[in-house]
């Protein structure tokens, strides 16, 4: 009897999660078809002509330079989110400085900002500044995402590691630096990890910021790339679904090799 | 440990100024820009003068100011509830202990990290009147006889970028609310099975009344993450047909970047930021409840 439940509920949940993830295969499969495929009256559930058309045409059309960008400013945003976020997360879980709780709740609040509300300003600013049409705008502004998040996983990270790791170190003679440097990165490798990762994710969907600051198409991530492709292909669903694919992929592959670390991450940065 | 101050204001400092540089500042700034005249023309030759509340008077006359806000409430409430019944009841499923539970629970979280634009182009692919899968699936089963116009009908595109809103926030809302689920006290479910409670009354009496904190903040954090949407509907719809999927984000943004009228794009922001504010002052005054609680 046991066993028989334990059976329906895997199959169940099984069955929930493929047809959850429907539009993903879909999106995938579609890829592979050919035009006139798609638009049979009839759904295919499997391409009946396999094709790569569809990735030849996109990568014909600069999506290499589309990736390229994508990964820079998401990249160059992460290691900004790092080097802010660690060494604050840290200080805020240790030492007792006036006005740290004003200085957590900035963090909280920046979080729930929406981002049209920086748009206007920052773009006049970036403009008196020279930052418009550079990769600046959008690595500054995704970071802007990522830090508040990273600081509050963090710190409650922080906060649950004994102190007498600390202490033994600086009897060492480590000092303060070399004490978090040594002894609190290593330690704490795993969930900065995970906010690398997530901060990573929110600069690789950013269109907004990337598409007000620079105008310049050879600066585009997919997104923008993306967003302009919709116009352009019209109805070429083979083709604009590969674009879609190849933007996928990177976060799905992350997501797969990271899996267990984000959901834990995700749960303890949301909740505090 | 005494030691200097300055090494632990350099640990601290660096992230907080970054905030206040790239967030406090223009956020200041914006709020001052809604208060003056500031096109593409005086912001060349940089004759801004003040006028006030003008610009949110010319904003209330705005065509499509008045929808947008009640567009952004439907958008927000109906993706919220259903967000969230819906997590809950998928909580609910994968709380109960099976072998693929855990690793089921995390493979649905990847719609929620599919970058918003690519979701928006899915679903409107998906939502083609004629070779879109929705409608190709709903005449195939007899369900409907005619295509719907998932997104070109002005009484129905609303619905359907909830519906594409609903997908992506089903994870989360599924995963804060398993994490509640698993910090609840067994004994409890131990006694009331002696007492005979069925399925309902342990989830009506039980489960429900424990899990409130949980529920208001999965409310609270749904309702401030959604009512900022802006990539989403911006690549599915673009605010259209005639304005019926126009939300306050869209139209901040309409006004500033393709109208150049920074002034009002900023005021149009700044309502959206002052609803946010005041939720988002109810909710850390909860969680802060909580924790003293």
């Amino acid at each position: 009897m046991q066993k028989r439940k334990e059976w329906i509920l895997n199959i169940l949940g099984i069955l929930f999660v493929l047809i959850f993830l429907f539009p993903v295969y879909w999106m995938i499969i579609t890829a592979f078809k050919s035009q006139s495929e798609i638009f049979q009256s009839t759904p295919t559930f499997w391409p009946k002509d396999f094709q790569f058309t569809s990735f030849i045409d996109i990568f014909k059309d600069n999506v290499g330079q589309y990736f390229l960008n994508s990964f820079m400013i998401a990249g160059l945003a992460t290691i900004l989110v790092l080097v802010l976020a660690v060494p604050s997360a840290y200080g805020l879980a240790r030492f007792k400085v006036k006005g740290k709780n004003p200085m957590i709740l900035l963090f909280l609040v920046t979080q729930m900002l929406p981002a049209t509300v920086i748009l206007t300003p920052l773009f006049i600013v970036f403009n008196n500044l020279s930052l418009l049409n550079t990769y600046w705008g959008p690595v500054l502004t995704c970071a802007t995402l990522g830090v508040p998040f990273s600081v509050l996983i963090l710190r409650t990270f922080f906060l649950g590691i004994p102190k007498e790791l600390e202490e033994a170190a600086s009897i060492d003679g480590c000092g303060r630096f070399r004490t978090f440097i040594r002894v609190i990165v290593p330690i704490s490798y795993p969930s900065i990890v995970v906010c690398a990762a997530i901060s990573f994710f929110f600069s690789w969907g950013d269109l907004i910021f990337s598409m007000t600051f620079n105008r310049n198409q050879d600066l585009w991530p997919l997104t923008a790339g993306i967003y302009n492709a919709i116009g352009r292909y019209g109805i070429e669903w083979n083709d604009l679904m590969a674009f879609a694919t190849v933007s996928v992929l990177p976060v799905i592959v992350i997501f797969v090799i990271l899996q267990k670390q984000l959901v834990k991450g995700l749960v303890s940065g949301s909740i505090k | 440990m005494k030691k200097g101050r300055w090494g632990e204001y350099l640990f601290i400092y660096p992230a907080v100024i970054f905030m206040l540089l790239l967030i406090g500042y223009p956020l200041i700034y914006n709020i001052i820009l809604s208060f003056q005249d500031v096109d593409l023309n005086s912001l060349a030759t940089g004759d801004k003068h003040f006028v006030w509340f003008d610009n949110y008077k010319a904003l209330a006359d705005q065509d499509g100011f008045g929808i947008s806000v009640w567009n952004t409430i439907v958008y927000t409430l109906g993706s919220v509830v259903f967000q969230v019944v819906i997590g809950f009841l998928l909580a609910l499923f994968f709380s109960m202990k099976f072998k693929l539970a855990s690793f089921l629970r995390g493979v649905v979280m990847i719609s929620w990290l599919i970058p918003l634009t690519i979701t928006a182009l899915l679903y409107k692919f998906m939502m083609g009147s004629g070779e879109g899968i929705f409608n190709q699936m709903l005449m195939g089963i007899g369900f409907i006889d005619d295509p719907i116009q998932w997104l070109s009908n002005p009484d129905i595109a609303l619905w359907s970028v909830i519906i594409a809103n609903i997908w992506v926030g089903i994870p989360f809302n599924m995963l804060l609310l398993s994490t509640g689920l698993s910090n609840l006290p067994e004994d409890v479910y131990e006694s009331a099975s002696l007492d005979g409670a069925n399925w309902f009354q342990k989830l009506f009496k039980i489960t429900i009344p424990l899990l409130r904190p949980v529920l208001l903040v999965v409310l609270m954090l749904g309702f401030i993450y959604t009512f900022k949407v802006f990539d989403l509907v911006f690549v599915m719809t673009g605010g259209g047909p005639i304005n019926s999927t126009e939300v306050l984000s869209t139209i901040a943004y309409r006004l500033s970047f393709n109208e150049f009228q920074f002034s009002l794009g900023a005021a149009a922001a700044n309502i959206l930021f002052l609803i946010l504010l005041v939720v988002s002052v109810i909710y850390l005054y909860m969680i802060n409840k909580d924790e003293e609680a």
